[in-house]
């Protein structure tokens, strides 16, 4: 089909990467027109984690009516009118989720004549924090924390990345979702902890920091194995006391990294990003270091932290409006790496 | 009428075009590349025959069995089309298209009988079973779905060569399929079992799930809407089973899923 050559204002962005449904129109790479998320939160809780396969079959039975409802907010039709071209998160993820909204994406560009570009889930984290605060200035500092991936990472302009550090192990989120499920806290982690951790003390136990090497790297694995221990031992420990040890500890190994990170490259700030970036006390923590620092602080705010398509969509305006494009063969890549493309 | 079907059950991929009587076909044997190749098959298609998207009058997939990403991409893909078009889509069993391929293939007196057999992997197959009888089903043959006998559950390979063994009592049988080429060494050798098209019927084929699906919309199928076709996978995702079957010993909370 021939792509219309037509100047980029509204993009569709989809996003299937891991256990969100979800479809948003955001015009001029900054105005949200409609940002739908299903989440399937329920669906895998009672298994403490994301299954794959039921992540993957439930995307199949939610794009539907997560397009339709993203389309109809942003006063189109399935006829895709008022669409410029279509942003799809193409990695990292799950790949039989990540499939499903590649599949759906391509179909849409075929039928609707519109271009389409993939689009990097990481990158795309990145691009939340410019919808609601497209004035940012460079170099950044992205601290971008979910539970699969824990990335420090310089911004120079966008496009222009560098990995500074990641984890060496656990993913934080997935360390926040271990130790949940451990002291009976349930599934989603993070929430529960960041809730019950409100009623204790954060200095009950002392759990272990680890800041491994000399560089930006971060490891939870063993304050993870701490907290078990702890817990195996003294069976009747404040689970409250314990969530409030763990959570202060995690948070005081990423605002550490974060911190000298930022002075290391002088950036103007550091920007939160992900679904741990939701975290009340690591938000508080940010937002007070930064202060100490002299430096900007910016929070999206938690419904933009957490999987949504709205952030898709922003990253597939500015890649389309670059000139970008993918192709119909356009796959996707469970391990794709953020790399500079600028 | 313009028909416009998607194929990726099985390793091969493709799409097929019908217009006029006429069937524009492109397949590849994708390995596991299905997003990445039917996408351009459905526009190859669409340039073969001279058609656009927008010329569709329906749409038709195979919802399955087979495998489990590709049925995704494929139902995911036929949704969108479906959706964006406002096409109704019309699902369509591998088994059956594997059915209507040998009785396209084989002279009627060679087809009367026809097992189809998908590949399950894990050392399973979903089969399917189709009786013609003695007139062949007429002219065309028959729709495969007027004549099916189904075996819903995974099989064993010693299981589909017995049940095999029990049509073969009534006389000759067709065996097709992925999961009759990679059993042939335990099917073939059974008196009674015709493997000589098993390799050339290996994998359902887009022209024909294109002319089996004009076939019953021409008969009055009815078209389903993008929103409730969904791929047949006859097994629950794997998590679950698990789960469900340790549920009745369990005191502790479970293990870490598989991640993300």
């Amino acid at each position: 089909m021939p792509v219309a050559d037509r100047p980029i204002a509204r993009v569709l962005g989809i996003e299937t990467s891991c256990d969100e449904t979800a479809a948003s129109v955001v015009e001029g790479g900054t105005t949200i027109v409609s940002s739908v998320v299903s989440s399937q939160i329920d669906l895998h809780a009672r298994y403490g984690g994301v299954v794959p396969e039921l992540a993957g079959r439930a995307h199949v039975e939610l794009l539907t009516p997560v397009l339709a409802d993203a389309l109809e907010q942003a006063s189109s039709d399935h006829s895709g009118r008022g669409i410029d071209g279509i942003a799809v998160t193409h990695g990292p993820g799950l790949i039989g989720s990540l499939l499903v909204g590649v599949a759906e994406a391509k179909a849409l560009s075929m039928a609707w004549g519109v271009p389409l570009v993939g689009v990097n889930h990481l990158e795309a984290h990145l691009f939340a924090s410019l919808l609601e605060q497209p004035d940012l200035g460079w170099p950044l500092v992205v601290l971008l924390v979910s539970g699969g991936h824990t990335l420090l990472i310089e911004v120079t302009a966008p496009g222009e990345y560098r990995i500074m550090g990641g984890t060496i192990d656990d993913a934080a989120g997935e360390a926040f979702d271990k130790v949940a499920r451990f002291i009976g806290l349930g599934y989603p982690g993070g929430p529960a902890i960041d809730r019950i951790s409100a009623e204790g003390d954060p200095a009950a136990y002392a759990f272990p920091r680890s800041l491994p090497g000399d560089g930006y790297d971060f490891s939870f694995s063993g304050l993870k194995t701490s907290v078990v221990n702890r817990v195996r031992k003294e069976p009747d420990a404040s689970t409250a006391d314990v969530a409030a040890s763990f959570q202060e500890a995690v948070v005081d190994v990423l605002v550490t990294r974060a911190r000298a990170a930022a002075g290391a490259v002088g950036a103007r700030a550091i920007c939160l990003a992900g679904g741990v970036a939701a975290n009340s006390l690591l938000r508080a923590r940010i937002e007070a270091a930064c202060a100490e620092d002299s430096i900007g602080a910016f929070l999206p705010s938690r419904a933009l932290c957490t999987d949504n398509a709205a952030m898709v969509a922003a990253a597939g305006y500015w890649r389309l409006t670059r000139g970008d494009r993918s192709g119909l063969d356009l796959g996707a890549d469970p391990n794709l790496r953020l790399v500079s493309t600028v | 009428m313009r028909v416009l079907a998607l194929e990726t059950a099985t390793d091969l991929v493709g799409a097929a075009l019908l217009r006029d009587g006429a069937v524009s076909e492109r397949s590849h044997l994708g390995g596991r590349a299905h997003a990445e190749l039917l996408a351009p098959a459905v526009e190859e298609v669409c340039a073969l025959s001279g058609t656009t998207l927008a010329e569709v009058d329906a749409l038709a997939v195979d919802v399955g069995p087979g495998l489990f990403t590709g049925l995704r991409v494929g139902v995911a893909t036929a949704k969108a089309l479906g959706q964006a078009l406002d096409l109704g889509v019309l699902g369509v069993s591998s088994l059956d298209v594997l059915a209507a391929g040998a009785y396209e293939a084989a002279p009627a007196d060679r087809s009367a009988r026809v097992v189809a057999v998908i590949d399950a992997r894990r050392g399973e197959v979903f089969a399917a079973a189709y009786d013609a009888g003695a007139d062949g089903g007429g002219p065309d043959g028959p729709d495969p779905a007027d004549v099916r006998t189904d075996r819903p559950a995974a099989l064993a390979p010693e299981e589909l060569a017995a049940w095999c063994d029990e049509l073969a009592a009534g006389g000759p049988v067709l065996v097709v399929g992925d999961g009759a080429v990679r059993y042939v060494e335990q099917l073939a050798p059974r008196p009674g079992l015709d493997l000589g098209l098993a390799e050339t019927v290996a994998a359902p084929s887009p022209a024909v799930l294109v002319r089996l699906a004009a076939r019953r919309l021409a008969a009055g199928a009815p078209l389903q809407a993008a929103t409730d076709i969904v791929p047949d996978y006859r097994r629950p995702a794997d998590a679950k089973i698990n789960w469900e079957e340790r549920a009745p010993q369990r005191t502790a909370p479970p293990p870490p899923g598989d991640g993300r």
